[in-house]
C-alpha cells in the first residue's frame, strides 16, 4: 500500500502551514463540544447510555463467529447473497465478477469507509466501470483526488473556494462560491447518476444478526437513493458492525448522531433486510421486480482483532469520529497526517489492524495520552491505552530504535546511572543538553524548544534536600512515604519541599526512600514493557520497606502509574501483581489527600483574597484520576487568593512526556492556546497539581506572558503555613 | 401497496405510544427543520395541502395512498386545484423525478428526536419521499412513542424483512465548511400533517 518511508515531520510542517485547514479545525474544535452537549440535553443518563453501547458491543464481539453465521443465514433466508471477503483482493474480485455477470456499467456509492480502506473505486474504474461517490463530502474529495481527512466530514480540510474550483472543473462551467448554489449543482449532477446506475454500493452502520438487516444513517439521503434506485444493491459491512437484535440498534442510534454531528437523529435512518422491490423500465414500461442484494462481510484484519483479548475493544467503535473532534493533536494537524484512511487516535489503531503495523508505527506518537477522547467516546474505548499496547507490541516485535534503546536499557533502568547523569546535567547544563544522550531522555529534558524556555535541572535535587526539610514529628498521626517522581526530584525540588512542609504541618511523619526511581511511565510510553517492569519492581520493594500508612505523590501521572499501570504490567506475574495491588491501594495523590485532611481539621473554608489564581487541570489528574474539585477547594481556602476559571481549563497543555519534546512543532500551538486562555482569565498565578504541566506552562509563560507565575498547589499551601 | 407489516396499529397501541407526547415530538421535529401542522380531523388537512400547493406553485404531485389520505379526500382536493396527480405505481415511477410534491403516510413519530417512521417497503413510497423537492407525510398525532428505544421495540414486534426509514426533517449536508445546507439529494422541505382523529382500517 502506501510507501512506508514517509517523513512525518515534513508532513506535519506542511499541515501546520495550511491556513485553510488550521482555520477550519480550530473553529470546529470550538463549536463541537457545545453542539454535542446540546444534543445530549434530553438524555437523562449519558454515562448509562455509553455503558449500554459498550456492553452491547462487548457481548457482540465475544460471540462474533456465531453472530456472523446467524447474520449470514438470516440474510440468505431473505434472499440476499452473502459473501465473506477475507481481504481487499477477495472483495474486489467478487465485486468485479458480479458486475460482469449482471451487466453492470454504472455504479453509485454511498459512504463506505471499508471501501476506501482498500481503494475500491480505483480498481473498479480500472475494470472499466463508471463509479460515483454520492455523499457530497466524498464526491468533493474524489474530485480533488484526496483521501478523507475526517471520518464524518471527509472534506473538512477544504474551503468553499477550493470546492468551487473542483466543481467548476468537473461540471465544465464556472461555479460560484455560494454554498447553497454548490449544493444544488451537486444535486443536479448526481441525480442523473442515481437514475442511471445499475448498481448501488453502500456501507452499513450496523448489521442485525436476528434478521439479516443492515442499518444506515445519513443526512443527505444519498444512501436511501443508493439502496432504492439501482437494480443491484451491494452492501460492504465490516464484522465490527454486527449486533444481535433490532433492539440493540437503539443505543447506537441514540449516540452516533449526537456524537457525530450534534444531532438527535440524522435526516434518514434506513433499515433494510432481504430483497426489496425495485422498478425498472422494460420496453418503455415500468415493471416491478426483486432487487438483487449482495452483502459482503468484510474481514481484512477485523477478525484477528476480535480474537485479541485487548484489541477486541475496537469493536466498541461506532465510527462517530468524535474522538477526532476533541483530540488536541488531530485538531491541529487534521486527518491526512495519520496516513491511511482512518484518522485520529482510533484511526492509528484501526490502521494497525486494517493496514499494517508498519503504518501504525509511523504515526504512533501522535497521541499525547490526554484522554479527552476516552471521556467522549460512545463505546468508551480507551484509545490512549490501546495505542500504548500497540507500541509495546511494536517494541516486542523489533525493539526500540537504536539510541533510544541504549538510553532506556543502560540509563533509565539503572537508577544510579540515571541519577548520576541528571546530576551531571545540573553541572554542565548547556553542553549536555545538546548531547545525544539527553536528547533521547524521554522525560522533561532536551534542548530543542524554540518558543519555550527549558527548565534547568536543579542544582541540588530533592533527594539531597530531604534531610534539611525533614522535621522530627512527635507522635505523628500518620507515616507518609513520599514518591517524588523525576520532575520534582530533579527539576522542581522546591515543590517537594512544599509537600514536606504541608504534610509535617498536619503532624505527619514523612520519609523518602532513597531507592526510588522514575515511575517508569515514560519508558512504557515508548513501548518498553520489560524495562518498565524492572523499574516498577525496584519501586515497589523500596516502598514496601517503609511500612508507611500512605504513599504520596504530587504528580498525577506517577500516582496513576502506581494505581493502575503497575498492576496491569504484572498480568502474568501473579505474585508481583498481588504486591502491586496491595501497595497501589496506599498511593494517594497529594491535593486530594490534603483536601480530605484539611476538611477534617476544618481548614477547608473559603477565604477572600485579591490575588487571582486560575487552575489548570492536568489530563492525568482530571481524566486519569478523576480529581478536579479538591485542588480548587484548596485554592479557594488559601489565604490571599481568589480562584478564577479559565476557558478550556481541562485541555491538554501539550507536554505529554516525550511528545512535547519530540514534536515541539505540535506541542507549541497547543501550549499557545493554553497561554491565551490564561491571559484571558486575567489571573496573576496559574496553579497546577502536575509538575510536567508546570514545566510546559512555565516555559510558555516565560516567553509569552512573563508577568504570570506558575505554582504547584503544594507551594500555595506551603506559603500559608507559618514556620 | 406493499408493506413491511399490516399490524402497526396493534404494535403501537399495545406499547408506550401516546398523544400526550405530541408537543415534545412537534418541538423536536421543528428543531430538525420539519414543518408540522396539527389538525383535528382528516378533513381539515385538505386546507393545509391546498395552501402548500398554492404557495409552492406545484403542478405535479405524486402520492401513495393511505387510509388517512382517503379520509381526508386529498386526491379530490388536488384534482380540484388542477394539479396533475399520480397515485399508481407505474405512474409514480415515471413522474416522481419531475414532480413538485410527494405525499405519503408514516406509521408513528418519535418524541425524543422528532423523527417519523415510514414503512417503506413499497418502492413507490420511497420515490415520493425522496425525489420531489417537497415531501408531505400524514400521521396520527396519537401515534408517538417516547424514544428511539421504544421505536426499535415497536419495530421489533412487526418487522421481519423489508425497508423501514426514520425521517427527521429535510435532507441536509454540512460538508462544505460545515455550513448547514438544506436539500441535497432528498427534499428540501419536509412537512408533517398530524391528524388527531383516529382513522383506522385499510383501503376500501
Ligand atoms: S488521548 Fe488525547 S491525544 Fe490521544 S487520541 Fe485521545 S484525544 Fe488524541
Ligand atoms: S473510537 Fe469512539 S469516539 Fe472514536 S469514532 Fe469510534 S466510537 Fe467514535
Amino acid at each position: 500500500m502506501e510507501a512506508n518511508n514517509r517523513n512525518i515531520k515534513n508532513e506535519i510542517q506542511e499541515k501546520l502551514q495550511d491556513e485553510v485547514l488550521r482555520g477550519a479545525l480550530s473553529r470546529f474544535a470550538e463549536a463541537y463540544p457545545i453542539s454535542r452537549a446540546k444534543a445530549y440535553e434530553n438524555v437523562a443518563d449519558i454515562e448509562a447510555l455509553r455503558e449500554q453501547v459498550r456492553q452491547m458491543k462487548m457481548s457482540a464481539v465475544a460471540d462474533i463467529e456465531n453472530l456472523a453465521d446467524k447474520f449470514e443465514a438470516e440474510a440468505a433466508k431473505r434472499g440476499a447473497k452473502v459473501f465473506r471477503a477475507k481481504d481487499g483482493n477477495a472483495l474486489k474480485e467478487y465485486l468485479i465478477n458480479l458486475c460482469k455477470e449482471k451487466n453492470v456499467k454504472r455504479i453509485v456509492k454511498s459512504k463506505s469507509m471499508a471501501s476506501e480502506e482498500i481503494h475500491l473505486n480505483h480498481d473498479l474504474e480500472t475494470a472499466g466501470l463508471h463509479v460515483k461517490e454520492t455523499d457530497l463530502g466524498e464526491w468533493i474529495i474524489s474530485l480533488a483526488g484526496h483521501k478523507p481527512s475526517h471520518m464524518v466530514m471527509p472534506a473538512i480540510h477544504l474551503n468553499r473556494e477550493q470546492v468551487a474550483g473542483y466543481f467548476s472543473k468537473e461540471l465544465k462551467q464556472e461555479i460560484p462560491t455560494d454554498i447553497p448554489f454548490m449544493v444544488q449543482a451537486a444535486r443536479q449532477a448526481l441525480r442523473g447518476e442515481f437514475l442511471e446506475a445499475d448498481m448501488g454500493i453502500s456501507g452499513a452502520n450496523f448489521g442485525i444478526a436476528e434478521n439479516g438487516a443492515i442499518g444506515l444513517v445519513t443526512n443527505e439521503g444519498n444512501a436511501r437513493l443508493v439502496t432504492t434506485l439501482p437494480r443491484v444493491h451491494v452492501v460492504i459491512i465490516g464484522y465490527e458492525k454486527l449486533i444481535p437484535t433490532i433492539k440493540d440498534a437503539a443505543p447506537i442510534l441514540r449516540t452516533l448522531p449526537r456524537n457525530a454531528t450534534g444531532q438527535l437523529m440524522t435526516s434518514y435512518m434506513t433499515m433494510t433486510s432481504g430483497v426489496t422491490p425495485v422498478m425498472v423500465k422494460q420496453d418503455g414500461k415500468w415493471v416491478e421486480q426483486d432487487k438483487e442484494l449482495h452483502i459482503i462481510l468484510f474481514d481484512n484484519g477485523r477478525l484477528q482483532a476480535a480474537h485479541d483479548d485487548k484489541f477486541k475493544e475496537i469493536y466498541q467503535c461506532v465510527r462517530c469520529a468524535s474522538c477526532l473532534n476533541v483530540c488536541p493533536v488531530y485538531t491541529i494537524v487534521g486527518g491526512h497526517v495519520y496516513g491511511h484512511i482512518y484518522a485520529g487516535g482510533i484511526g492509528a489503531i484501526l490502521t494497525a489492524f486494517l493496514n499494517s503495523m508498519g503504518d501504525f508505527e509511523k504515526i504512533n506518537e501522535l497521541c499525547i495520552g490526554c484522554r479527552k477522547c476516552v471521556e467522549i467516546c460512545p463505546g468508551k474505548i480507551d484509545i490512549p491505552h490501546l495505542i500504548e499496547e500497540l507500541r509495546a507490541k511494536a517494541v516486542k516485535e523489533h525493539g526500540l530504535p537504536f539510541g533510544v534503546k541504549a538510553v532506556v536499557e543502560n540509563v533509565l533502568s539503572n537508577r544510579k546511572v540515571f541519577h548520576t547523569l541528571l546530576r551531571l546535567a545540573a553541572i554542565g547544563q548547556k553542553p549536555f543538553q545538546s548531547g545525544r544522550v539527553i536528547r533521547h531522555l524521554p522525560l522533561f529534558l532536551a534542548g530543542m524548544a524554540k518558543d519555550r524556555s527549558l527548565p534547568a535541572v536543579a542544582d541540588v535535587p530533592f533527594r539531597d534536600r530531604v534531610s534539611k526539610v525533614t522535621r522530627k514529628i512527635n507522635q505523628p498521626v500518620k507515616k507518609i512515604a513520599f514518591f517524588s517522581g523525576c520532575n520534582i526530584d530533579f527539576i522542581f525540588p522546591e515543590t517537594g519541599e512544599s509537600v514536606y512542609k504541608v504534610l509535617q504541618d498536619l503532624n505527619m511523619e514523612v520519609v523518602f526512600p532513597e531507592e526510588q526511581s522514575c515511575c517508569g511511565k515514560p519508558v512504557l510510553g515508548m513501548g518498553d514493557r520489560e524495562t518498565a517492569k524492572r523499574i516498577a519492581k525496584k519501586n515497589i520493594e523500596a516502598f514496601e520497606a517503609t511500612g508507611a500508612d500512605a504513599i504520596l505523590s504530587a504528580c498525577p501521572t506517577c500516582a496513576e502509574t502506581w494505581h493502575q499501570t503497575y498492576i496491569e504490567l504484572f498480568e502474568d506475574e501473579p505474585a508481583w501483581k498481588a504486591r502491586a495491588e496491595k501497595i497501589g491501594h496506599k498511593v494517594c495523590e497529594f491535593t486530594s489527600f490534603v483536601a480530605k485532611e484539611y476538611q477534617k481539621a476544618g481548614r477547608l473554608v473559603k477565604t477572600a483574597g485579591n490575588v487571582k489564581v486560575t487552575y489548570h487541570d492536568s489530563c492525568h489528574m482530571k481524566r486519569g484520576l478523576g480529581i478536579y474539585t479538591e485542588p480548587r477547594q484548596l485554592l479557594e481556602a488559601a489565604n490571599g487568593y481568589e480562584l478564577v476559571e479559565m476557558k478550556d481549563c481541562d485541555k491538554c497543555c501539550g507536554m505529554a512526556g516525550a511528545f512535547g519534546v519530540k514534536y515541539t512543532e505540535l506541542s507549541m500551538p497547543i501550549l499557545k492556546q493554553k497561554i491565551t486562555n490564561i491571559k484571558a482569565s486575567a489571573a496573576e498565578i496559574v496553579a497546577v497539581a502536575c509538575p510536567a504541566c508546570m514545566m510546559q506552562i512555565q516555559g510558555g509563560l516565560d516567553k509569552q506572558l512573563p508577568n504570570v507565575k506558575i505554582k504547584h498547589v503544594a507551594e500555595i499551601l506551603a506559603e500559608n503555613i507559618k514556620e | 401497496m406493499k408493506k413491511v407489516s399490516e399490524n402497526w396499529t396493534h404494535a403501537l397501541t399495545s406499547g408506550t405510544c401516546s398523544a400526550s407526547l405530541f408537543p415534545e415530538f412537534e418541538t423536536r421535529a421543528k428543531n430538525a427543520a420539519a414543518e408540522v401542522f396539527r389538525v383535528k380531523t382528516a378533513a381539515e388537512a385538505k386546507e393545509v395541502i391546498a395552501n402548500l400547493v398554492k404557495y409552492t406553485n406545484a403542478r405535479k404531485v405524486v402520492a401513495v395512498d393511505s387510509p388517512l389520505q382517503q379520509a381526508a379526500g386529498i386526491n379530490a382536493t388536488l384534482t380540484d386545484l388542477g394539479v396533475s396527480l399520480y397515485t399508481e405505481q407505474a405512474d409514480i415511477a415515471e413522474h416522481a423525478e419531475s414532480a413538485d410534491i410527494g405525499i405519503s403516510a408514516v406509521e408513528f413519530g418519535i418524541a425524543e428526536s422528532g423523527s417519523v417512521c415510514q414503512d417503506a417497503l413499497a418502492f413507490e413510497s420511497r420515490l415520493v419521499s425522496m425525489l420531489p423537492p417537497l415531501h408531505i407525510v400524514f400521521m396520527n398525532s396519537n401515534r408517538i412513542v417516547p424514544g428511539i428505544t421504544e421505536a426499535m421495540e415497536t419495530i421489533a414486534k412487526v418487522y421481519d424483512r423489508g425497508y423501514i426509514s426514520f425521517i427527521t426533517g429535510p435532507s441536509r449536508t454540512a460538508d462544505i465548511e460545515r455550513v448547514l445546507t438544506i436539500g441535497v439529494h432528498g427534499p428540501s422541505r419536509f412537512v408533517i400533517i398530524a391528524v388527531d382523529e383516529e382513522v383506522n382500517g385499510g383501503k376500501q
